[in-house]
């Protein structure tokens, strides 16, 4: 009992030898972001990386902000609620963060959530699309991407363009594709459709031959696809072996169709896509400049031109949080967490301004990002004639 | 009718994966009595050899499935000789540490080299499906069931017509013996481990084509594996390739007819039943090597 | 010099709030106590019944599932649900020793495996009772509230650190004490002949019935105690890396001693922070690995046992 006592102790005091204090540079501004750099999402985390670190560079460029610059204190939380929230409290305490930027997925991001609360520091999401997350009654949220909910709502305008019948959902077994196919089913039921069969996929699963069977054996006219673009190049590849016929829509954001005509080539034609940046048409942005300045980077940076259709998200919060530092006119987390409902910028994907959403005295804020259609013609991304349109 | 064929041919398919990831293992785990949790690990970097063979100096398409096998051999031997040979005493659970921190190492060593953003391997074969009367069949996936077919055909010729898979067998039966007869026990540790690397390297030049790649990719499999050579009875070669078909359809079907949310559940139920009931194995024979 | 050495050890592990120096730490630490009890509960059937249980994050989370669904959907106070995090657990161990404990070695082994596999594609799929992927946020603080005083809520770290320490206290205590009877005597008698053991009337069954039990609530407890410290369930309670870094503790800390797994518990909790510390997302986990690696071989049996034995042969010399 005694030798545990000592060598306890000894452990203990050892491992905590091994920490120094926190030696950054003591002018720069620091904001934490929180991404899943390794695991199953890596290349979507490491995106979301990318484009916070061009964020960065850019701001840098024009001085920083409140005249210093910023610095990224980047975390991996590898697809771990655990890990997510021990990141948050690493940032928040040790490194002494105003504001932070993640999680990537809504687990996480929930995860997270208890530690802004606890010490009173905002987080800028930038892709989680669990509709609670707004819901909770946080007041230091403040996401920019959109629930599922309201990538509904985005479709909506074109649902007679597409004239659905019945449709099949098929998507990953987490909160996201979950919520997904509730939010679309809806979107469905409401219009007068119908919804046919609902199959998920495990999030590291790669043979889903099953499911398009399943899918195949029914009478729908249309495939709904919630996953990220790995499996997604996956489903396509199978669905042709099947040859599987079916209008396919892929939502959420991650299908980064460009890779999916390199990996799934011909399976892949005739998809659509609901995106939240084209850097195909980056004129068609609301703010057509900035978009092309940022794949002109991205593509100077040497990254993979696939990876544009998530890497925004990155851009799109580091500016978010960086607007609220100065508007705040102080790196002080609750002065930045008030200056954030002030925020009023144009970001990659459009406007981002902030609402009120969840129970009243204790709201977060939503933003109400641009919703975009592309489709795969010929090889190549097009906008669907619908679509360029309006 | 057309649906349950179709998810059976599906299910063959996907069982003859299962089948060449589970009979490496069964070798390692089976005969060595090593919990190889970097299996998985092993049939990564065969993908990834295959890739950068393709991709890096123009290899063949043919010729990278060779050059996986001999890159997952050499790392499955020198893992052998520096790592386990060393821990050979030590209890099995020390082992097992082992394999687990060189899985972790592998893993993080192959997202710091490659990123963590998924590769397509680049095929000679033709994306249109062969179609088969009411299925259809990509002929990439006809190609590695062939394929896998002859790597496990070769590899239980090895192990049982062959000086050296004599030698392989009777080392694992009784180490002073097989000492005293002349083989050269650290010599038959090393190689069949390599071995067992190697198959598991064909596994993943053979289906990083099919699938993708990434990082993560051998958890997975290191999975799948496990639960074969569980089905298949430990060291039991034709087992395990049975095992894996076994499973392949009864998770196939298990999606198709039952739930594709508890696919695998399938096969961990499956698992339990053939534990408690048979424990050796569905396809125990008299004959068990080790 | 030793009694001394107990006081200061205790008194250095008693204050930790008050010298740890910031409340990042003491959430390394209160991490790390959580996964003493786990690793403690491990150890009980791995170390001194010699069976390798690697599906003992399924106890884990059905114990935090336990206490987060009693606590948020029918609101029961968090002591109730503390309590059923061990006690649900306990009962699945119950059963599953039963049903599995007619195997022994990789046969067990794998029997775990699938039984927590089963268990968390549950968790994600049965959308009704666990809200699925969703998870269930909002998981209240512990609270003690005697009558008269206003209730006391755990939710600074400082008090969680304590109900934490405690929560170790107890489980080492039990093990203890469980090693120290009959029980534990079998135990160790199964694990070094099993044969033998039986032919003198030892019910190998009943005997490991009762060690994965008493293991399986322990876990479970653990997991209670991380689900009001998080104050958020998700199935990934059930992924396999916590399975993972529990038998990296309990092997790499020493198993079959009770030092060991604690000290693994600490090591192996604050090892990981002190990387993301000390070098960048990269290289945290490579290094882990490496390090492990390293700790192996020089320590194979173990470091506690490894440490005794340098100081039982500091003392002959």
């Amino acid at each position: 009992m005694k030798r545990a006592i000592r060598a306890l102790s000894l452990a203990l005091a050892s491992a905590l030898a091994m920490w120094t204090p926190s030696a950054h540079a003591q002018d720069a501004v620091k904001i934490g972001v929180i991404e899943p750099l390794s695991g199953p999402v890596a290349a979507s985390g490491n995106y979301v990386r990318m484009g916070a670190e061009i964020a960065r560079d850019w701001i840098n460029a024009k001085g920083g902000v409140l005249g210093r610059k910023i610095d990224l204190l980047i975390e991996d939380n590898k697809s771990d609620p655990k890990e997510a929230a021990t990141a948050a409290e690493k940032l928040i305490v040790r490194d002494k963060v105003p504001v932070i930027m993640g999680a990537w997925g809504s687990s996480m991001t929930l995860a997270a959530m208890p530690k802004l609360e606890e010490y009173g520091v905002p987080m800028v999401v930038e892709t989680s699309s669990a509709a609670t997350i707004t819901k909770r009654g946080n007041p230091w949220i403040f996401r920019i991407s959109p629930p599922s909910e309201m990538e509904a709502l985005g479709l909506e305008k074109y649902l007679k363009d597409f004239g659905i019948k019945q449709a099949d959902f098929l998507a990953v077994n987490t909160d996201w594709g979950r919520g997904s196919v509730g939010a679309f089913g809806d979107l469905l039921k409401r219009s007068g459709a119908s919804v046919g069969a609902v199959e998920y996929m495990d999030q590291a699963a790669t043979d889903m031959n099953a499911q398009i069977t399943k899918v195949k054996a029914g009478s729908a006219d249309t495939l709904f696809l919630t996953t990220s673009v790995e499996q997604i190049t996956l489903v396509l590849k199978q669905a042709q072996e099947q040859r599987l016929t079916r209008k396919v829509i892929t939502t959420g954001g991650s299908s980064s169709p460009s890779q999916l005509i390199k990996q799934a080539g011909a399976a892949a034609e005739g998809s659509y896509h609901i995106l939240f940046f084209l850097p195909w048409f980056p004129e068609a942005m609301p703010d057509g400049k900035l978009a092309k300045a940022f794949v002109d980077e991205w593509a100077k940076r040497g990254h993979p031109f696939e990876g544009l259709t998530e890497g925004f998200r990155g851009h799109d919060g580091v500016l978010t949080a960086v607007e609220g530092i100065r508007i705040a006119g102080k790196a002080e987390p609750k002065a930045v967490q008030a200056a954030l409902w002030n925020v009023n910028v144009m970001g990659l994907n459009g406007p981002i301004k902030f609402e009120k959403d969840g129970p009243a005295g204790k709201e977060s804020g939503q933003s109400k990002p641009s919703i975009f259609i592309v489709q795969v013609k010929d090889g190549k991304i097009a906008l669907p004639a619908f679509a360029a349109k309006k | 009718m057309d649906q349950l064929l179709q998810h059976l041919l599906n299910g063959l398919l996907l069982g003859a994966t299962y089948s060449l990831l589970g009979i490496g293992l069964t070798l390692v785990f089976g005969l060595m009595n090593v919990v190889n949790f970097a299996h998985g690990e092993f049939y990564t970097l065969g993908a990834y050899a295959a890739f950068a063979a393709l991709t890096l100096s123009s290899v063949n398409f043919f010729l990278a499935i060779p050059v996986a096998i001999v890159v997952g051999a050499l790392a499955g031997a020198i893992c052998e000789r520096c790592l386990l040979r060393p821990m050979r005493g030590q209890s099995i659970d020390t082992v097992m540490l082992v394999m687990i921190a060189v899985w972790i190492a592998m893993q993080n060593a192959e997202l710091l080299g490659w990123g963590g953003v998924a590769k397509s391997v680049p095929t000679p074969f033709s994306t249109q499906p062969l179609v088969l009367g009411a299925v259809s069949v990509a002929p990439l996936r006809v190609f590695v069931f062939v394929i896998s077919g002859l790597l496990i055909l070769g590899a239980h010729l090895l192990l049982a017509r062959t000086k050296l898979g004599r030698a392989m067998r009777a080392t694992f039966q009784d180490h002073e013996t097989a000492a005293l007869m002349g083989v050269s026990i650290e010599r038959i540790h090393t190689i069949t481990f390599a071995f067992g690397a190697g198959l598991a390297a064909a596994a993943g030049a053979l289906l990083g084509p099919v699938f993708l790649l990434y990082p993560s990719m051998g958890d997975l499999a290191s999975l799948k594996a496990f639960s074969v050579v569980i089905l298949g009875g430990l060291g039991n070669f034709a087992g395990a390739a049975l095992g894996g078909l076994v499973l392949g359809v009864a998770e196939e079907l298990g999606a198709g007819y039952v739930s594709s949310g508890y696919r695998d559940a399938v096969g961990f139920l499956m698992i339990v039943a053939v534990l408690l009931l048979r424990p050796s194995g569905l396809f125990a024979r008299a004959e068990r090597v080790g | 010099m030793t009694r001394v050495g107990l006081l200061l050890g205790l008194a250095v592990i008693a204050t930790a709030p008050l010298w740890v120096w910031n409340p990042y730490q003491l959430h390394t630490l209160i991490m790390a106590g959580i996964f003493a009890v786990l690793a403690l509960s491990l150890n009980l059937l791995l170390g001194y019944t010699g069976q390798l249980s690697l599906g003992h994050a399924a106890f884990f989370g059905i114990g935090a599932y336990a206490t987060g669904l009693l606590t948020v959907k029918l609101e029961w106070s968090p002591w109730i649900g503390l309590l059923a995090s061990a006690v649900l657990p306990a009962i699945a161990g119950y059963v599953i020793g039963r049903l599995a404990l007619k195997l022994r070695g990789a046969y067990f082994v794998l029997l775990t495996i699938s039984f927590a596999g089963c268990v968390s594609l549950v968790s994600v799929n049965w959308m009704d009772l666990t809200n699925g992927p969703l998870g269930i946020p909002g998981v209240p603080p512990v609270e003690i509230a005697l009558p008269g005083l206003p209730a006391l809520s755990l939710r600074t770290k400082a008090a969680y650190y304590y109900l934490v320490l405690a929560g170790v206290a107890l489980a080492y205590l039990v093990c203890l004490a469980l090693i120290r009877s009959r029980v534990g005597r079998a135990l160790v008698a199964l694990r070094e002949n099993e044969t033998l053991a039986a032919s003198v009337g030892i019910d190998a069954t009943h005997y490991l019935v009762l060690a994965a039990l008493i293991s399986a609530g322990m876990a479970g407890f653990a997991g209670g105690l991380y689900a009001h410290y998080t104050r958020f369930v998700s199935p990934e309670v059930f992924l396999f890396t916590y399975t993972v870094t529990m038998v990296i503790m309990v092997v790499a800390g020493g198993k079959g001693t009770l030092a060991g797994p604690v000290v693994g518990a600490v090591l192996f909790t604050v090892l990981p922070e002190a990387l993301r510390a000390a070098t960048s997302w990269q290289w945290q986990m490579l290094l882990y690995g490496v390090l492990l690696l390293v700790v192996l071989f020089c320590m194979p049996a173990g470091i506690v046992p490894t440490l005794r034995g340098a100081r039982l042969r500091g003392r002959t010399s």
